[in-house]
C-alpha cells in the first residue's frame, strides 16, 4: 500500500515537476529533516482521548497535508479507553501506538516510570505558553499540548441566566435534582481530575450530595452537552468548553458558565512510545502538536490556544480573567483511581 | 479431474495391495477429519480452556491462585452485576415471547391482513444492530427528551414522563425489541407443520377456537418457545452495547458492563475470565435443564398422514390481531429507524428536522469524505465478515457431511465441537480468544486475522446448523450413484452433493455474514487502531458527544445491511433469513 504510493507519489512528482518539493521546502529544517525518515514510514497511529472526534479527525488531516505521504491513523476514544487499549496492547506484547495523547497525568507518569516512553523535545514546544511548558516533563518523556476547560453548561430556554448555579458548590441544591448531567471517572479522564479537585476543595461528602439530585452519568465528559442539546437535563456538570462551543455554533441553545470555585483546568500530556513502530513520524507529529499549525486547526473547534502566535477561540473567556483551578501531576495519579472506586460506590455505576 | 482419469485408475491397480497402495485406498476424508479437528480445536476449545487456565493464573507469575475469583466475586458490586444480567436475561426473554408467540401465531395460522408488512417488520427488527436500536429508543423515550414523552405532554398537558428508557424496563424493552425475530422464526417454523387435524379433533370435543389455540397448538409448538425463549436469554447476558449505552445512566450495571471495568488499566484478564464463568455454567445449565424439560414428553406433529392445514378465520379479531403486529412492529423498527433518520439529517437535532435550517447531508458528507476512520471501517467490516462467513459454511458443511453421512468413527465429537460456540456468549470468547491468541508467539492482537478468526468461531453453530439441514436434505443415494460409476468422495461432494445445497449454504453464508457485520461483543474487545469495524465505531461514536453523526453512521449502517438483504434474497430465496429447517 505504501509502496504503491510512495511510488504514485514520485510519479506525481515527476509530472507536476517540482511542486511537492517546493511544498515540503517551506518546512524550517528541523521538521523537514524528520519528515524525511517520517515518509519512509508512511504513517503513525495516534491514540488520541483528549479532542473530540471531529477535531482529531481535523489534525489528521492537515498533518498529511502538511507532510504528504504520512497518514495519522486517529484511533479516537475516551482517555481511559485510549489507555484502556494500550494496556492490551502491552499486555499482548504488541506494539501499535505510536502517540498517546490522554487528559490523565498518570497515564503518562506511569509509562514513564515503567521506561516505556522516548523523551524527545519538539523544538516547536519553545513557542507554548509558559504554564504549558512547565506542565510538561522536565526530561522530555511527555509534553502538553492540549489543555481540558471544564466548567458549567446551562440551556438558555430552560435556566435563565440569573437563576443559573453560578458554582460547583451550588449544584448540590436541591432545585437542581434531575436537571444535571456529567460524564464518568471511570471513562473520562477529565471527569476523574474534576472529581479528584471537587473532593480537594469540598470532600467526597460534596459527591454524596450531589448524588442526591440523581444525575444523568454518561461516559465520556462530552456527553452531557448531548444530553443538554437533546433537552433531557438543564445543566451540564464539567463539560468541555471547546465541545460546548461547537455545539453552541451549530445552534443549539447552550451557554457556558464559569464557575466562581473555579473553572477546572486540566493540563493533558501527549507521550512517544518507547516501541513506537513510527518513532520519526511519531516525532514529526510531536512539532507539528506543539506548533501553530495545530492550535489553527484546532482552534476552529474552539479549543484552546496554548500559543501566543494563535488567538484563543471564539466565545471563550481569556483563562486569565476566570478563577482556574489546577491539578498537580500527583494529585491525578494517586487521586483518580481512588475517586473512581468512590464514585462507583456512591453512584452505583 | 475429468473421468477419463478416474476411470482406469481401478484396473492398474488391480494387483495384491502393498502398503501404498493400501495408502491410495485411505478416504480422503479420514485427513479431512483430522484437519477439522485441528481446525475446531484452534478456534474452540483453546480460547475456552485458556480461558479456564487463566481464571486460575496470578497475573505475571502464572502460578495457580484462587484470588482471582476472590477478586471476581468479593465485592457486592460485582454480585449485584450478576444478578442484574439474570433478571434482565429473564425479563428480556419473557417479553420478546410475549411479542414473538403471537406474531408468529398469527402469520402462521390465521387470515390476519398484513401478513407482509409483518413479516418485513420483523425481519427489520432482525437485521437491525441492537445499539443502533438502543440509539434510536434513546431519542424516542428519554424522560424529558423523547418524542413520545414530548408527545404525551402536549396531548395531556401532564408534567411527568411517560416511559422512561434509562430504567430497568427500558432497558429490558429495548433488549426485547430486538431478539423477538428469534423466538418469532423458531415458533413460525414449528407451526407450519402443525396439521388442522389436532385442532379439528378439539373442535369436535367442544373446544373453541381460543381454546384449542391455547391447550392444543402452543403446547404443541413448546419446544420452539422455549428454545427462542432461552436463546433470547443467552444474547441477553451476553450483550455488550445496550447496557453500556442505557445500562450506565440508568446506573444498572451488568456482567458484561463489569468484564469491560476488568479491561481497564491494568488490564485484568484473569480477574475477568473468573468472572465470566458464571455466564459459561448458566448457559450450559440451561441448556441442560432445557433438555430435562423436554425430555419424556411427545411433541409429535409431523406423521406420515400428510395432514391439511387450514387457515383460522379470525373474523373481526383480524384487525386488533394486525393491531398488536403493527404495534410490535412500528417499536422495534418504524419508530428508531424514522427518529435516527431525523437526526441523521438534522444539524442539531434537539431542534427537530423541520427547524428552519436544520436540514443538512452533512453528517453524512463528514463520515464519507472527511472521516478518516469511517470508510476503513466499512471496508474492514465487510470483508471480515464475508472472510468469516466463507470459513465457517466451509468448515460447517465439511463437519456437518462427515457427522451426517457417519464417514469416520467419532464424528459426532467434530459436530459437538461446532455447536459449543454457542453457549458461549460471544464477550466471553472474545476474552478468550485475547487469552489465548493475542501474546506472541501468535500476536494476534491488533490483527484482521484475530477477529476474523473469532468471527468464525462465534458464528461456527449458525453456519454448522444451516449446512447439517441441507446435507441431511440430499438423499444419500444420488451421491452412491456417482460412487457405483467409479467418482471419488471428494468428486462426488463437489459435483453432486454441492450443487444441491449450494442454495441454502448461500442462505447460510449471508446469515453468518450479516450477524457478523454488526456484532460488538466480541469485536470491541479485539479490535486494534487498523481493526476497526463498524459497530466498534458506531460504539466509539456513542461516546462523542454528537448524536447527529452517530445516526448518520448507523444510516449507513443499515443502508449497507439492506443492500445485502435484498441481494440474499435475490440469490437465495425471499425468507432465507427466517427460514428454520
Amino acid at each position: 500500500m505504501t509502496g504503491v504510493g510512495r511510488r504514485g507519489l514520485l510519479a506525481a512528482a515527476a509530472i507536476i515537476g517540482a511542486t511537492p518539493r517546493a511544498g515540503a521546502a517551506e518546512l524550517p529544517p528541523h521538521e523537514q529533516e524528520l519528515y524525511g525518515a517520517a515518509r519512509r514510514e508512511g504513517e503513525m497511529t495516534w491514540y488520541a482521548g483528549q479532542l473530540s472526534a471531529e477535531p482529531c479527525e481535523a489534525v489528521g488531516k492537515a498533518f498529511t497535508e502538511r507532510y504528504p505521504g504520512v497518514k495519522v491513523n486517529v484511533v479516537r476514544s475516551t482517555s481511559q479507553v485510549a489507555f484502556q487499549r494500550l494496556a492490551q496492547d502491552m499486555r499482548a506484547g504488541i506494539a501499535q501506538c505510536d502517540v498517546l495523547s490522554s487528559t490523565d497525568y498518570s497515564h503518562s507518569s506511569f509509562l514513564k516510570r515503567e521506561g516505556r516512553l522516548l523523551a524527545y523535545r519538539p523544538k516547536n514546544a519553545d513557542g507554548l505558553l509558559e504554564f504549558v511548558r512547565k506542565a510538561g516533563d522536565p526530561e522530555d518523556h511527555f509534553h502538553v499540548f492540549y489543555i481540558g476547560v471544564h466548567l458549567l453548561a446551562r440551556r438558555n430556554d430552560r435556566v435563565s441566566e440569573a437563576d443559573a448555579p453560578k458554582s460547583w458548590k451550588a449544584l448540590t441544591e436541591a432545585r437542581w435534582r434531575d436537571q444535571l448531567a456529567v460524564g464518568h471517572p471511570g471513562y473520562s479522564g477529565a471527569i476523574g481530575a474534576w472529581a479528584v479537585l471537587l473532593r480537594k476543595l469540598y470532600g467526597w461528602d460534596y459527591f454524596k450530595a450531589l448524588e442526591k439530585n440523581r444525575p444523568q452519568i454518561g461516559r465520556s465528559s462530552i456527553d452531557p452537552v448531548t444530553t443538554l442539546n437533546a433537552g433531557e437535563r438543564s445543566i451540564g456538570v464539567a463539560i468541555p468548553s471547546a465541545s460546548t462551543l461547537l455545539s453552541m455554533s451549530r445552534g443549539n441553545p447552550l451557554s457556558l458558565i464559569y464557575p466562581e470555585d473555579g473553572t477546572v483546568v486540566v493540563p493533558s500530556p501527549s507521550c512517544i512510545q518507547k516501541n513506537a513502530p513510527h518513532p520519526n513520524a511519531a516525532k514529526l507529529f510531536m512539532e507539528f502538536a506543539t506548533g501553530p499549525e495545530y492550535f489553527r486547526v484546532t482552534r476552529a473547534f474552539f479549543n484552546e490556544s496554548l500559543r501566543a502566535d494563535v488567538p484563543p477561540p471564539e466565545g471563550s473567556r481569556p483563562l486569565e480573567q476566570v478563577k482556574v483551578i489546577m491539578p498537580t501531576p500527583e494529585e491525578i495519579e494517586k487521586g483518580v483511581p481512588e475517586v473512581k472506586e468512590q464514585w462507583r460506590d456512591t453512584f452505583g455505576i | 479431474m475429468t473421468e477419463t482419469v478416474t476411470l482406469p485408475k481401478p484396473a492398474i491397480e488391480a494387483r495384491p495391495p502393498g502398503v501404498l497402495t493400501r495408502l491410495r485406498y485411505l478416504e480422503p476424508s479420514n485427513l479431512l477429519w483430522l484437519l477439522l479437528v485441528l481446525i475446531l480445536l484452534f478456534l474452540v476449545a483453546v480460547p475456552i480452556g485458556k480461558l479456564l487456565v487463566v481464571s486460575f493464573e496470578q497475573q505475571g507469575t502464572g502460578a495457580f491462585t484462587l484470588s482471582n475469583y476472590a477478586t471476581a466475586y468479593g465485592r457486592v458490586r460485582y454480585l449485584e452485576a450478576l444478578g442484574n444480567s439474570l433478571i434482565l436475561g429473564t425479563s428480556s426473554a419473557l417479553l420478546a415471547a410475549v411479542f414473538a408467540v403471537p406474531m408468529a401465531w398469527a402469520v402462521s395460522r390465521t387470515d390476519m391482513p398484513g401478513k407482509g408488512l409483518t413479516w418485513a417488520a420483523v425481519m427489520g427488527a432482525f437485521i437491525m444492530p441492537p445499539y443502533l436500536g438502543a440509539v434510536g429508543w434513546i431519542l424516542l423515550a428519554g424522560p424529558n427528551s423523547g418524542f413520545i414523552n414530548q408527545a404525551w405532554r402536549w396531548v395531556t398537558g401532564a408534567e411527568g414522563a411517560l416511559v422512561n428508557v434509562y430504567s430497568f424496563p427500558g432497558l429490558a424493552l429495548v433488549i426485547a425489541l430486538h431478539s423477538f425475530p428469534l423466538i418469532f422464526i423458531f415458533v413460525k417454523s414449528a407451526l407450519d407443520l402443525i396439521s388442522s387435524e389436532m385442532e379439528d379433533a378439539a373442535n369436535i370435543l367442544g373446544a373453541g377456537t381460543m381454546t384449542a389455540t391455547r391447550r392444543v397448538t402452543l403446547p404443541l409448538v413448546w419446544p420452539a418457545i422455549l428454545g427462542g425463549t432461552i436463546v433470547v436469554f443467552l444474547e441477553t447476558i451476553a450483550l455488550f452495547g445496550t447496557p453500556a449505552i442505557i445500562g450506565i445512566p440508568a446506573r444498572i450495571n451488568v456482567v458484561t458492563t463489569q468484564l469491560w471495568q476488568f479491561f481497564e488499566y491494568p488490564v485484568r484478564v484473569e480477574v475477568a475470565a473468573a468472572y465470566a464463568m458464571p455466564l459459561l455454567l448458566i448457559t450450559v445449565g440451561i441448556i441442560l435443564a432445557q433438555k430435562l424439560l423436554l425430555a419424556r414428553k411427545g411433541y409429535v406433529s409431523q406423521t406420515g398422514k400428510g395432514g391439511e392445514r387450514r387457515i383460522i378465520r379470525l373474523g373481526v379479531w383480524r384487525w386488533p390481531v394486525f393491531a398488536y403486529c403493527a404495534i410490535v412492529g412500528s417499536m422495534a423498527v418504524v419508530m428508531p429507524v424514522a427518529v435516527l433518520l431525523q437526526s441523521s439529517f438534522a444539524k442539531a437535532w434537539g431542534r427537530g428536522l423541520l427547524a428552519p435550517g436544520n436540514f443538512t447531508f452533512d453528517n453524512y458528507t463528514y463520515l464519507l469524505f472527511r472521516h478518516e476512520m469511517a470508510l476503513s471501517s466499512i471496508w474492514n467490516t465487510l470483508w471480515y465478515s464475508a472472510t468469516a462467513a466463507t470459513a465457517a459454511v466451509l468448515i460447517a458443511v465439511l463437519v456437518a457431511y462427515i457427522v451426517t453421512r457417519k464417514l469416520v468413527p467419532f464424528g459426532s465429537a467434530l459436530g459437538f465441537l461446532a455447536m459449543a460456540p454457542f453457549v458461549i456468549p460471544g464477550i466471553v470468547m472474545a476474552i478468550g480468544f485475547y487469552a489465548a491468541y493475542a501474546a506472541p508467539p501468535l500476536a494476534l492482537y491488533g490483527t484482521a486475522l484475530i477477529i476474523i478468526l473469532a468471527f468464525t468461531a462465534r458464528f461456527l453453530p449458525i453456519a454448522f446448523a444451516n449446512a447439517s439441514a441441507a446435507v441431511r436434505s440430499v438423499h444419500p443415494e444420488m451421491e452412491e450413484a456417482s460412487r457405483i460409476l467409479g467418482g471419488g468422495r471428494l468428486m462426488t461432494v463437489a459435483r453432486i452433493t454441492a450443487p444441491l445445497i449450494r442454495r441454502s449454504l448461500l442462505g447460510g453464508w449471508l446469515i453468518v455474514f450479516i450477524v457478523a457485520s454488526r456484532e460488538l461483543s466480541s469485536a470491541v474487545f479485539l479490535v486494534g487502531p487498523r481493526t476497526r469495524t463498524m459497530a466498534v465505531l458506531l460504539y466509539d461514536l456513542s461516546e462523542a458527544g454528537n448524536f447527529e453523526v452517530l445516526s448518520a453512521f448507523g444510516g449507513l449502517l443499515l443502508a449497507i445491511t439492506l443492500i445485502l438483504v435484498g441481494i440474499g434474497m435475490k440469490l437465495a430465496g425471499r425468507d432465507f433469513m427466517l427460514r428454520r429447517n
